[in-house]
């Protein structure tokens, strides 16, 4: 069993196996070896960690990607954007905590997850003008409008038609 | 503890200078004190401290490299990143100047175990700055930067810069240090293996593929490690390998060679990289083996003629490895064992000339080659693994000598008349083997050498005169044996070479059948009657062509079995060999009965002496009509056996004292004349045979081919005649001559030297 504290200083206890999934503490449990000194993980919160280890309990023992996985095979999972019905059910969180789960999983490098929030970002956008985007994500208009005719020209090419 | 060093970590807007400071003194521990370890709360906030750096976003005052031009996101890393070179630089030279006074092996301890704390710190390093090279290094990379490495390769790269490259450009110290000790090793001291091993190791690690770090490359191996060992490899055994051959024999230069080898391969094994065995060993090869080919070559002969068959075994294996390294061992066995061939046979023949030739012993001369086969190719077989080449020298020497040597003189046809003669005498009953195994192991043998013969059309005839004559007398020691080589030989030269002697089978197990059909038919004969029908074509006997009185008393029987026969098979010939007929004669004129085994003559001579006592010369004659110069004969036999007495001239009196041991008295003994015309008759026939066979080959070939030039047209019978015999051109020349009398071809207008096929 291993001992994570969050950055409120909260305990949680898992099985190595599942915080494994987390590729930082894999390397660091090699690297510097098992004991029972706590791992602090200053970067993450009690709410988020309680979450990612959910995450991490369901999908324990699937094999994790190889370190410099082949760029092929990297390009297939970036391609789709399906999620799988529980992941997708697990990612049904409000706005904050969806950013929140994607930078616990950027920290403590979990690619799946961090694939799972991305792509869950990404079906948010998918179909929106970006005033309606702007509008979701709460963000303020910064280009000149000779800024904008520019961008939307050089992206013509992706436009839904 | 871990609370002081959490406490003491940066805030995550913490600026580079206060960022760095914690970094470093974090990396530097690792670096240097790694033993005293790590705890997971150091350990995490030196990756958190790195990550919120990467992760900030704040905007870079100091100069980042080429952002101007980019799009998207900023990624903060570079100032990172040239801290950690910073780092290093200035780490690995203090590391190098404590090598300046050291060397060889005191040199190669230091820095093997510099090598493994730096690698071993550098791997936690890469893994702390995980974020680094996920994010920063590979947009860099990406976009094609160059000189921009994943943490570990970077520290790599440091080592080889500031250490490695300084280090070696001073006389090459590590690769010498090396060098002098696998001397040391190939000298025969014992060296720490396992330290050569590491160096190499790092060597190999050392080489950067540009494009994919993550790749192996081998350059700096090849540079400074493998191209001078194979240098000093070079040196070391030309050096080595001439100075053994002053003072030792080839011999004992073989199984240093060997030995050598072996070591060198279990060099690479141990401590060098696989990809050096191909130009090590091939190095080895050329130094060690290649270098002194010809002398090798030179002690060949010495060594078979001793039967030296461990060191022949090891000059193969030596040789083998070499480009064309064998050729000139082929060239020299194939002599060497037609040499043994020919001494053999004029060991057998001894001095005794031509006369000698005649009385050879077959089984004497059979054995004699069998052995040397036996022998040679035996050390094929251990000594040379059985290689094709070897093989095939074998076989063309054992062709050679097999057909032409002092028995055979230039005859062609001496060893196949030899071969066929002890055949015959294995298949005859009396043949004094025990076990029919034996047997079949024995006409195995004969297949070796039958197949060396050129002429096996002589051998088919004379095997065939030899056969009918084992049919004919009954003396074939069994069916089984007989049949085995006939399939042997089928086997060996086709359906078409056994076909008479398959049908000669056939014609005798048809003649059994027959006798039984025919007593069935007339079972109260006075006269026990066996008849054997022989297809005109396929035995080589002919009848006597001369009158013979068929004697009274067979009469009733011979004209009741040509009534039958006629009868069974009208428009058949039949014509009655009487020389190879036999007869038993029952005595009832003396006290003791016996019975007389005899010839058909012998019997119509004796016949008559149911009626007289005596019959003179002129009497037998005219009641037998029999020539009175076989007549003379058949008598002269008659009286040696005191059956007859000769008291006056051509007069002959029945003996009525005969006495024999043996109440079967076998009279029939072969005629003089008939053993000696035997060998010319076969050779006749063969001609005969060759004449036909020559004449049927150009035709098919023209009938193929329609038009070719005279030449051309030999080299083909040639080519598709010589597994039966080797033909004469001046016969083949004949052939075409007598087929463009008979207009089977004619010559082509205007062309010289061309035929064309006559439709």
């Amino acid at each position: 069993m291993v001992v994570l504290v969050t950055s409120d200083n909260e305990q949680f206890t898992a099985d190595k196996e599942v915080v494994e999934r987390s590729v930082l503490i894999k390397n660091m449990l090699e690297d510097v070896g098992e004991s029972d000194q706590p791992i602090p993980l200053p970067n993450v919160s009690s709410s988020v960690l309680k979450k990612v280890l959910e995450y991490c309990e369901h999908h324990r023992g699937e094999p994790l990607p190889a370190p410099d996985a082949d760029s092929s095979q990297d390009d297939t999972r970036k391609r789709t954007t399906d999620i799988s019905e529980w992941d997708q059910k697990f990612i049904t969180v409000d706005q904050e905590m969806l950013f929140e789960i994607i930078l616990a999983a950027n920290y403590l490098d979990i690619k799946s997850l961090l694939d799972v929030g991305c792509k869950t970002v990404a079906n948010m956008i998918k179909g929106k003008t970006p005033e309606e985007i702007r509008k979701l994500f709460n963000i303020v208009n910064d280009f000149t409008p000779e800024e904008e005719a520019q961008i939307k020209k050089e992206n013509e090419w992706a436009e839904d038609r | 503890m871990s609370i002081s060093n959490d406490s003491s970590m940066p805030p995550a807007t913490a600026d580079l200078a206060t960022t760095w400071a914690f970094l470093e003194e974090g990396v530097d521990h690792i670096m240097t004190k790694l033993q005293t370890g790590v705890s997971y709360s150091k350990y995490m906030s030196l990756y958190t401290v790195a990550y919120n750096y990467c992760t900030s976003s704040k905007i870079n005052t100091n100069n980042e490299m080429g952002m101007a031009n980019r799009t998207g996101a900023n990624l903060m890393g570079s100032d990172l990143y040239n801290n950690l070179i910073r780092y290093f630089v200035v780490h690995l030279r203090s590391l190098r100047e404590q090598t300046d006074g050291s060397q060889d092996e005191a040199l190669l301890r230091y820095y093997a175990t510099e090598w493994d704390r730096y690698t071993t710190g550098a791997n936690y390093i890469n893994r702390l700055f995980t974020y680094l090279n996920r994010h920063w290094v590979k947009r860099e990379r990406d976009e094609g930067r160059k000189n921009v490495y994943p943490v570990y390769t970077l520290s790599l790269v440091q080592w080889k810069n500031n250490l490695f490259v300084p280090i070696q450009h001073k006389q090459s110290k590590l690769a010498g240090a090396i060098l002098r000790l696998i001397e040391h090793q190939r000298n025969g001291e014992t060296i720490d293996q396992g330290l050569v091993k590491k160096v190499v190791d790092s060597f190999v690690s050392l080489g950067l593929d540009e494009a994919d770090p993550n790749k192996a490359c081998l350059d700096v191996y090849k540079e400074h490690f493998e191209t001078p060992f194979i240098e000093a490899t070079d040196k070391y055994y030309k050096k080595e390998s001439e100075a053994f051959l002053n003072e030792f024999t080839v011999s004992e230069y073989l199984k240093k060679a060997e030995e050598r080898l072996r070591e060198e391969e279990d060099r690479v094994d141990r401590y060098l990289n696989q990809q050096t065995r191909k130009t090590l060993i091939s190095k080895c090869e050329h130094v060690l083996i290649r270098e002194h080919a010809e002398l090798m070559w030179d002690s060949f002969q010495n060594l078979l003629d001793f039967d030296k068959d461990e060191d022949l075994q090891r000059m193969y294996a030596l040789l083998s490895r070499i480009p064309e390294g064998l050729e000139p061992l082929r060239k020299r066995f194939e002599e060497h064992v037609k040499k043994s061939g020919m001494a053999a046979v004029a060991k057998l023949v001894g001095e005794g000339g031509t006369t000698a030739t005649e009385s050879v012993d077959p089984k004497a001369y059979v054995d004699a080659l069998l052995e040397v086969h036996q022998k040679n190719s035996e050390t094929v077989v251990r000594s040379f693994r059985g290689e094709a080449g070897f093989v095939a020298s074998l076989d063309k020497a054992c062709r050679d000598f097999v057909n032409r040597n002092a028995a055979t003189g230039t005859s062609n046809a001496k060893s196949p008349e030899l071969l066929a003669k002890h055949a015959d005498l294995l298949l005859r009953k009396n043949n004094k083997m025990s076990e029919d195994s034996d047997l079949e192991s024995a006409l195995n043998r004969v297949m070796t050498l039958f197949k060396y013969l050129e002429d096996k059309d002589v051998f088919q005839s004379f095997y065939s005169t030899r056969l009918s004559k084992r049919l004919i007398h009954g003396v074939s020691a069994s069916d089984e044996s007989e049949s085995s080589m006939i399939s042997k030989l089928k086997e060996a030269c086709g359906f078409e070479y056994t076909t008479k002697l398959q049908r000669m089978f056939t014609d005798m197990s048809l003649s059994k059948d027959l006798t039984e059909a025919f007593k069935e038919r007339h079972p109260d004969q006075d006269i026990s009657f066996t008849i054997m029908v022989l297809g005109t074509n396929f035995w080589p006997i002919t009848s006597a062509g001369h009158d013979f009185t068929i004697p009274s008393e067979i009469m009733p029987t011979y004209n009741r079995f040509v009534a039958y026969y006629g009868v069974k098979h009208s428009g058949r010939k039949l014509t009655w060999l009487w020389n190879y007929s036999k007869n038993e004669l029952r005595t009832n004129y003396l006290n003791q009965k016996y019975i007389l085994m005899t010839s058909s003559y012998q019997m119509a001579v004796l016949i008559q002496y149911n009626k007289h006592d005596t019959l003179s010369l002129q009497e037998l004659m005219t009641v037998t009509s029999i020539p009175q110069q076989l007549l003379t004969q058949v008598l002269e036999l008659l009286v040696k056996a005191k059956i007859l007495i000769n008291e006056e001239t051509e007069q002959y009196d029945l003996n009525p004292n005969f006495k024999s041991k043996k109440i079967r008295v076998n009279l029939n003994q072969p005629i003089k004349a008939e053993v000696k015309t035997e060998t010319s008759e076969v050779l006749k026939n063969v001609d005969e045979d060759r004449k036909y066979a020559i004449q049927a080959t150009i035709v098919r070939i023209m009938k193929a081919r329609k038009t070719m030039k005279n030449q051309q047209l030999i080299q083909e019978v040639i080519a598709q005649i010589s597994h039966r015999f080797t033909p004469k051109i001046t016969d083949i020349k004949k052939a075409i001559e007598t087929l463009l009398e008979k207009e089977y071809i004619e010559r082509v207008d205007g062309e010289r030297d061309t035929f064309a096929y006559v439709a």
